[in-house]
């Protein structure tokens, strides 16, 4: 069981309350973490696998505290149990696809990650340099490679956003097939209601920091998507971060992908469940 | 006159010494400046780049002060390890080190703080250290930082003239480099000696930066 407790730090999320976040995840399940823009998914993400400082709060796993911030305890994330899947995969580019999984591998294990290359199709591109793989492909690595450690929590960060239908959909029998046979406790981040729906057994949908709702796929219910049209993007150079403004809404995000966006472009800005 | 290759040697040997001293402090050096919060970082910086904003002769006159056989530092090294470090050889390594610093520094610094931070925490989340991080992600992906910094310190030790004259003087097989060899045959009107040793340097020169373009293109991670 991890249970997470926490007070998120304000980076680029939006609002004035405190950005407070309870949450508990049962081992071996598929949870998604929905929401607009600027909602803090990104950040807890982060803050779960020590990359930010929460304000205060705890994080235990299997009663193992990785955050107790009454106690100073804030483990690097060295020596949390996770695999990271990043927005843009980060994947090493002086390593082939092999030596890019075996870098994370324990002594010991590297059979586990020629096992993985096997589970994701990556066995033709071995020894193939991420430069060119497609974006499929890398994100398949990067999978791979976060859970060559066999981590207690697995983080995806918008990991089908930079892909097309095709790679997405095979993306996503990848990481269902692994997470039915490993059981990785797992957490995604996705503005893609395919992807919930395909994957998660529980929604969680954080606005502004806090925890707006939180159901069992089951209890989901569709609602129509709300398409708008792209006025303006901008770059904020201090913030790092793409800004996105519609007629109703203003989306934030560090995502490389959304350099590719140009205004008239039709964006969803709402979501199809709840 | 026929030249002397002495002086083109010696300006070789120093460049070359310098060059691989300078990769084994500046590289950590680099690291550490790039990825550190350390507070008094910007003091460390400052200090780094000093020799390129002041005067040769500011530096020389300085270490000239400090390597002197009756400053401290000077004395001390002679009396420990039997070193004098004015007028000798080793003067030159030691100066030509702390003058070309910011120039094999200020590139591989800057190559790594323009490398995705993602990759940093990619290797942190994958468990492992920060060191481990540096020399197998970081330092490999920098590689024509890497080829800047060499290049620039050898070729900037190769024109060093002011610093090498206030610590080495003009001492023939020890301290008399191209650079000087060239102002002492104009001095004595030797003017085709001297357009000698400046064309090998300016050929020579312009080789090395050749050479680093034509890799640098090829460098690919």
């Amino acid at each position: 069981m991890i249970d997470i407790d926490v007070v998120m730090p304000r980076l680029f999320t939006e609002g004035t309350r405190d950005l407070q976040v309870s949450l508990s995840l049962q081992p071996g399940t598929l949870t998604a973490l929905i929401g607009p823009s600027g909602s803090g998914k990104t950040t807890f993400l982060r803050l779960l696998a020590g990359l930010e400082n929460p304000q205060s709060g705890r994080i235990s796993v299997d009663g193992e505290p990785w955050l107790d911030t009454d106690k100073r305890i804030n483990r690097p994330p060295q020596q949390r149990s996770i695999g990271f899947v990043f927005q843009d995969t980060a994947l090493f580019p002086n390593l082939t696809v092999l030596e890019n999984i075996e870098f994370a591998a324990p002594k010991g294990q590297r059979d586990f990650g020629q096992e993985l290359i096997r589970a994701t199709g990556l066995d033709a591109f071995t020894h193939t340099k991420p430069a060119a793989l497609s974006g499929g492909q890398r994100e398949r690595v990067a999978l791979a490679r976060a859970l060559v450690r066999q981590p207690k929590l697995l983080l995806l960060d918008e990991p089908f956003a930079a892909l097309d239908a095709g790679s997405g959909e095979q993306l996503r029998q990848v990481l269902l097939e692994l997470h039915k046979r490993w059981g990785t406790t797992t957490l995604l981040v996705s503005h893609h209601d395919a992807d919930v729906e395909a994957l998660a057994d529980r929604v969680v949908q954080l606005v502004q920091g806090r925890v707006q709702t939180d159901r069992l796929r089951s209890e989901l219910t569709p609602v129509s998507p709300v398409i708008e049209p792209i006025l303006a993007i901008t770059f904020d150079e201090q913030r790092q971060v793409w800004v996105i403004e519609t007629a109703t809404t203003q989306l934030r995000s560090t995502n490389p992908v959304w350099k590719q966006w140009k205004v008239g472009d039709m964006i969803q800005v709402a979501g199809t469940v709840m | 006159m026929p030249i002397d290759w002495e002086p083109i040697w010696l300006t070789l040997h120093l460049a070359g010494i310098t060059t691989v001293l300078l990769l084994l402090i500046g590289v950590p050096l680099a690291g550490w400046l790039a990825l550190s919060r350390f507070r008094l970082k910007p003091v460390v910086e400052a200090l780094i780049s000093l020799p390129l904003v002041l005067p040769p002769s500011v530096v020389g006159f300085y270490l000239l002060l400090a390597f002197s056989p009756t400053s401290g530092l000077g004395a001390w090294l002679l009396k420990t390890v039997d070193v004098q470090l004015v007028f000798s050889f080793e003067g030159l390594v030691v100066a030509s080190l702390l003058y070309s610093l910011p120039f094999m520094v200020h590139p591989i610094q800057a190559g790594l703080e323009n490398l995705p931070v993602s990759w940093r925490e990619a290797a942190y989340t994958l468990g492992q250290s920060p060191t481990r991080t540096f020399w197998r992600v970081l330092l490999p992906n920098c590689k024509p930082a890497l080829l800047t910094g060499i290049v620039l310190t050898f070729a900037h030790t190769i024109g060093e003239f002011g610093l090498v004259l206030m610590i080495g003087g003009n001492l023939p097989g020890q301290t008399r480099v191209a650079s000087i060899a060239i102002y002492d045959e104009v001095e004595q009107l030797h003017f085709e000696t001297a357009h000698a040793y400046a064309a090998l340097l300016l050929g020579l020169s312009f080789a090395i930066l050749l050479l680093v373009y034509a890799i640098n293109k090829r460098v690919t991670v």
